[in-house]
C-alpha cells in the first residue's frame, strides 16, 4: 500500500502511518468492547436470572422469532401512542442506519471503496449521516416529552439525562470528523457532497482549518478521538451499569421468551403435595423469566397509564411495583450471588418491605399492563405467586376473603349459599340434569353467579329460554357443579383451586363431557385455559361465541326490535384474557333497532369493572370506586344501556349506577337478556 | 467563517469538551454507584471528578487557544 493515499475526500491520507494503526486499534478495542460486553452479560444479568426457578420457555421458535422481529423492527405495539411511537421509531432506525454506514465506512478503504468513492461508500455515508439526523429528531422529540410535556407516567432520573447528553455529543462529534475532513479537503470536495453528507457538508463550511495538509490531518485525527473516545466509553458505561439503554438487549430477550400462552394462565405449584414452601416470599423464589420482566422493564408507565386500581387512586403503579422489585433484585444480588456460609442471613421477604400488602391486593388481574407492554411483561402471574405466599404459608390476606375462603370450602361458592340450593333457579324450567339422565349436547356451565345471585340468575333463565327456543339440546350438571375454582386461584389459594379443578373434572369426565357452554367468562377461562393443567381437556365455548354463531349460521333470528342506543363493556377475561371482542359485538349489531356506541376505553383497552383478581369479594376503601369510574365513562356515551357478557361485570355495573345516581337513564344488560327479548 | 470567530469557535469546541468530560466523570459515578459502592463516598467523589474536570478544562482553553487554527479559508457560503 502506498505511503500516502487520495482519500475520500481527496486528500492524501498518511494511510500506513496514520490511518490504518487507528482502525487496527479501533477493531482491537471492539473487540475487547464485545468481550467485556459478553462478560458483564454473563456476570451481571445471566447468572442473576439463574437464580430464579426454572421454567419452561422453549418451543415455538418460530412464533417467538416472529413476534421479535415484529416488534424489534416494525417497533409493533408502540405505534398505538403515535408520538412515543414515532420517537422510538426514529430513534431505533437511526441509530441501526448509522451504525450500518459506520461499519461500512470503517472497512471501505480496506476493500477499496473509497479510491475513488464508490456508489456504496457514497450511499453508506448517505444512509449514516440520514440515520444520525433520525436519532436527532427522535431524541429531541424524547427531550421535549420528557421535559417540557412531563407526562406522570415517566420519572426522569439522572442517568436518563446523561444518555441524551451524552448521545447528542456523541452524534454532534461524528459529524465533526466527517464536516472537518470536507472543509480539510476545501473545493476538491466534489458538490454532490451535499447530498451523500447533508449534515457534515453545511457544517464543514463553518470550521476553521490549518494552512498545511498534515496539520489539517491531525486536527482531523483529534476530532476522531475526541469522538471514538467518548463513544467506547458510553459504550463501557451502558455494559457494566444498570443504564436505562440496557434495554436495547433486555427488551429483545424479553421478547423471545414471552409466555404464549392466553394472557393471565396462571401455572399450577410444583409438587404441591411435598413442597415446604408455596408462592413467593423473597427475589430468588420467582423463576428466571420473571426475573428477567423485572430487568427488561424500562420503566415506560404504560401499565401505570391503564392500571385501573393506579387510576382509582389505589396503592399500587404496576410500574413502581415492578421497578421496585428491580432494584430490591440488585441490591441483594452480591448477596444471592455469594457462596452459601454459616451465618448467612435469611433474605428480605418482598411483601411487607419492597411491595405493600395493600399495593399487591389492589390488583384486579384485569391484564390491562400485560396487554399495553411493548415488551410482554407478566405482571399477574408475579402478583398471584406473592399472593400465594401470603395466603397458603402465612394466612394472611384482606378480612372479606375470610369468608370467601370458608364458604368455598364449605358451600362450593364464595356466597355461601347451600350447594344443594345450585339449582333451585332451574325449577319449573325442565332443565335436563346430567345425573338423571344419558348425556347429550352441550353441557351448560351455569357457574356460582348464574346460580345464586338474583340478579344473575335472570341472565341465566334468559339463556335457557334461547337455547331451548332454538332447540339446543343441553343439560346441567345440577348439584355436582362447584365453584371452578377462579377466585380461589386469583386470590392465591392455589391448594383450594387445585381441589376444586379436580373434583370438577372427575365429575365432568364421569360424565364424558365433551363440550362445555359457560356463562361467565372466568369460569370459560379457567375451565378452557387452566383445567388442562390437571387433565381437564374439553370444548368450551362462551355463550356470546356461540350465540354468534348460531346468528351466523342463520339458526337464530332476532326480529323484535330494541329501540334503545347501547354501549358494549368488555370483559377482561373474555376481551383480554381471551380475545372475544367480535362475537358479543356481532350479536348486538343483529339486534333490530340497537344502537352501539363505544366507550373510549373498549376492545383491548377496556377498562375494568373492579371485581377481578378477588375485589369482587373485598371493600373498596380507598380512592375512587372502580366501578363508578367505569359506569360514568359508559354515562358519558349518553347510551341508554350498557351491554356486559359477564356476571361480575353486570353486578359492579349495576352497582355503580345505583351509586353515581344515574338509574333513571341508564341500565345494565346482559347480552343474554337483550337476544331473549328481541328473539 | 472568517477569523474574527475564532474566540466563539473555541467557546463552541469548549462547551462539547466540558459536555463530554461531564458525561464522562457522570457515567464513572453512575457506574460505581451501580456497583453498589457506599453513598456516603458520593460527596467525595463528586468533589475529585469536578477537580478533575476543572483541571481539565483549564487544559482546554491552553490547548485550544495555542493551537486552534488561526488561519483559513473564509466561509465558502
Amino acid at each position: 500500500m502506498e505511503f500516502e493515499k487520495l482519500f475520500w475526500a481527496r486528500q492524501q491520507v498518511y494511510i500506513l502511518k496514520i490511518f490504518l494503526p487507528i482502525i487496527f486499534g479501533f477493531l482491537i478495542l471492539s473487540v475487547g468492547l464485545i468481550a467485556l460486553f459478553i462478560f458483564s452479560f454473563w456476570k451481571r444479568h445471566y447468572k442473576l436470572w439463574q437464580l430464579g426457578k426454572e421454567e419452561d420457555r422453549s418451543g415455538q421458535v418460530g412464533k417467538r422469532l416472529r413476534t421479535l422481529l415484529a416488534v424489534i423492527f416494525a417497533n409493533y405495539r408502540l405505534w398505538e401512542e403515535p408520538y412515543p411511537g414515532t420517537m422510538h421509531f426514529l430513534i431505533f432506525w437511526g441509530v441501526l442506519l448509522l451504525s450500518l454506514g459506520k461499519v461500512i465506512r470503517i472497512f471501505s478503504l480496506l476493500v477499496g471503496l473509497t479510491n475513488p468513492p464508490q456508489s456504496i461508500f457514497l450511499i453508506a455515508s448517505f444512509i449514516s449521516e440520514s440515520g444520525g439526523g433520525w436519532v436527532i429528531v427522535g431524541g429531541a422529540m424524547a427531550v421535549f416529552r420528557r421535559y417540557i410535556l412531563k407526562p406522570t407516567r415517566l420519572d426522569t432520573k439522572p442517568e436518563r439525562t446523561l444518555i441524551f447528553i451524552w448521545g447528542f455529543l456523541l452524534l454532534l462529534t461524528g459529524y465533526f470528523i466527517k464536516g472537518y475532513r470536507i472543509s480539510a479537503a476545501g473545493i476538491s470536495v466534489p458538490m454532490n457532497w451535499y447530498f451523500w453528507a447533508p449534515i457534515s457538508y453545511p457544517l464543514s463550511k463553518f470550521f476553521l482549518t490549518l494552512p498545511s495538509q498534515a496539520l489539517n490531518e491531525l486536527l482531523i485525527w483529534h476530532r476522531v478521538f475526541i469522538h471514538a473516545i467518548p463513544a467506547s466509553i458510553f459504550f463501557i458505561y451502558i455494559t457494566l451499569s444498570h443504564s436505562p439503554l440496557k434495554h436495547f438487549f433486555l427488551s429483545p430477550i424479553n421478547i423471545y421468551f414471552r409466555s404464549l400462552k392466553p394472557k393471565s394462565v396462571l401455572l399450577p405449584l410444583p409438587d404441591i403435595e411435598e413442597a415446604e414452601t408455596f408462592g413467593v416470599r423473597e427475589i430468588s423464589e420467582f423463576t428466571w423469566k420473571q426475573l428477567l420482566d423485572l430487568e427488561a422493564c424500562t420503566a415506560c408507565g404504560r401499565c401505570q397509564d391503564v392500571c385501573p386500581a393506579f387510576l382509582s387512586g389505589k396503592p399500587l403503579s404496576p410500574k413502581k411495583m415492578t421497578q421496585n422489585l428491580k432494584e430490591m433484585l440488585w441490591r441483594q444480588a452480591p448477596f444471592l450471588l455469594s457462596k452459601p456460609m454459616d451465618g448467612k442471613k435469611e433474605p428480605e421477604p418482598i411483601v411487607g418491605s419492597t411491595v405493600k400488602e395493600e399495593e399487591l391486593w389492589a390488583c384486579t388481574a384485569c391484564m390491562a399492563c400485560e396487554e399495553v407492554c411493548p415488551i410482554y411483561i407478566e405482571q399477574i402471574p408475579r402478583n398471584i405467586d406473592l399472593r400465594r405466599y401470603l395466603v397458603l404459608m402465612e394466612t394472611k390476606f384482606p378480612s372479606g376473603l375470610k369468608g370467601v375462603f370458608k364458604n368455598l370450602m364449605n358451600n362450593h361458592n364464595p356466597w355461601g349459599m347451600s350447594r344443594g340450593a345450585r339449582a333451585d333457579w332451574a325449577k319449573g324450567l325442565k332443565v335436563g340434569i346430567l345425573s338423571k339422565g344419558p348425556e347429550r349436547g352441550i353441557l351448560f356451565w351455569v357457574g356460582c353467579a348464574g346460580s345464586f345471585d338474583d340478579r344473575n340468575i335472570s341472565v341465566t333463565i334468559s339463556l335457557v329460554s334461547i337455547l331451548k327456543s332454538i332447540g339446543i339440546s343441553f343439560w346441567i350438571l345440577g348439584t355436582e357443579e362447584g365453584c371452578c375454582g377462579d377466585p380461589a386461584r386469583r386470590t392465591g389459594n392455589e391448594y383450594l383451586f387445585k381441589t376444586f379443578a379436580e373434583s370438577n373434572i372427575e365429575i365432568l369426565q364421569k360424565y364424558g363431557v365433551k363440550q362445555i357452554l359457560t356463562m361467565c367468562p372466568h369460569c370459560f377461562h379457567t375451565l378452557k385455559n387452566e383445567y388442562p393443567q390437571f387433565g381437564g381437556k374439553f370444548d368450551v365455548v362462551h355463550y356470546t361465541q356461540f350465540l354468534a354463531d348460531l346468528l351466523s349460521k342463520g339458526i337464530i333470528k332476532l326480529t323484535k326490535p330494541i329501540q334503545k342506543t347501547i354501549t358494549y363493556h368488555d370483559s377482561c377475561y373474555l376481551g383480554r384474557g381471551n380475545q372475544i371482542y367480535g362475537a358479543p359485538r356481532k350479536i348486538l349489531k343483529s339486534i333490530p333497532g340497537l344502537r352501539i356506541v363505544e366507550m373510549k376505553r373498549h376492545g383491548r383497552r377496556s377498562f375494568c369493572c373492579g371485581a377481578g383478581g378477588g375485589r369482587m369479594w373485598l371493600e373498596e376503601n380507598i380512592g375512587t370506586r372502580i366501578n363508578q369510574m367505569r359506569t360514568l365513562e359508559a354515562y358519558g356515551t349518553k347510551a341508554e344501556l350498557v351491554g356486559t357478557a359477564c356476571p361480575y361485570c353486570l353486578t359492579m355495573l349495576r352497582d355503580g349506577i345505583k351509586e353515581i345516581g344515574k338509574e333513571e337513564v341508564l341500565s345494565v344488560f346482559d347480552i343474554g337478556e337483550l337476544v331473549e327479548r328481541a328473539l | 467563517m472568517w477569523i474574527p470567530l475564532r474566540p466563539i469557535a473555541i467557546l463552541i469546541e469548549l462547551a462539547i469538551l466540558i459536555g463530554i468530560i461531564f458525561s464522562i466523570f457522570n457515567g464513572l459515578m453512575f457506574t460505581l454507584f451501580d456497583y453498589r459502592l457506599d453513598p456516603k463516598y458520593q460527596p467525595f467523589i463528586k468533589w475529585v471528578l469536578i477537580t478533575m474536570g476543572f483541571l481539565g478544562l483549564v487544559f482546554f482553553i491552553a490547548h485550544l487557544i495555542a493551537f486552534y487554527p488561526r488561519l483559513g479559508s473564509p466561509s465558502r457560503f
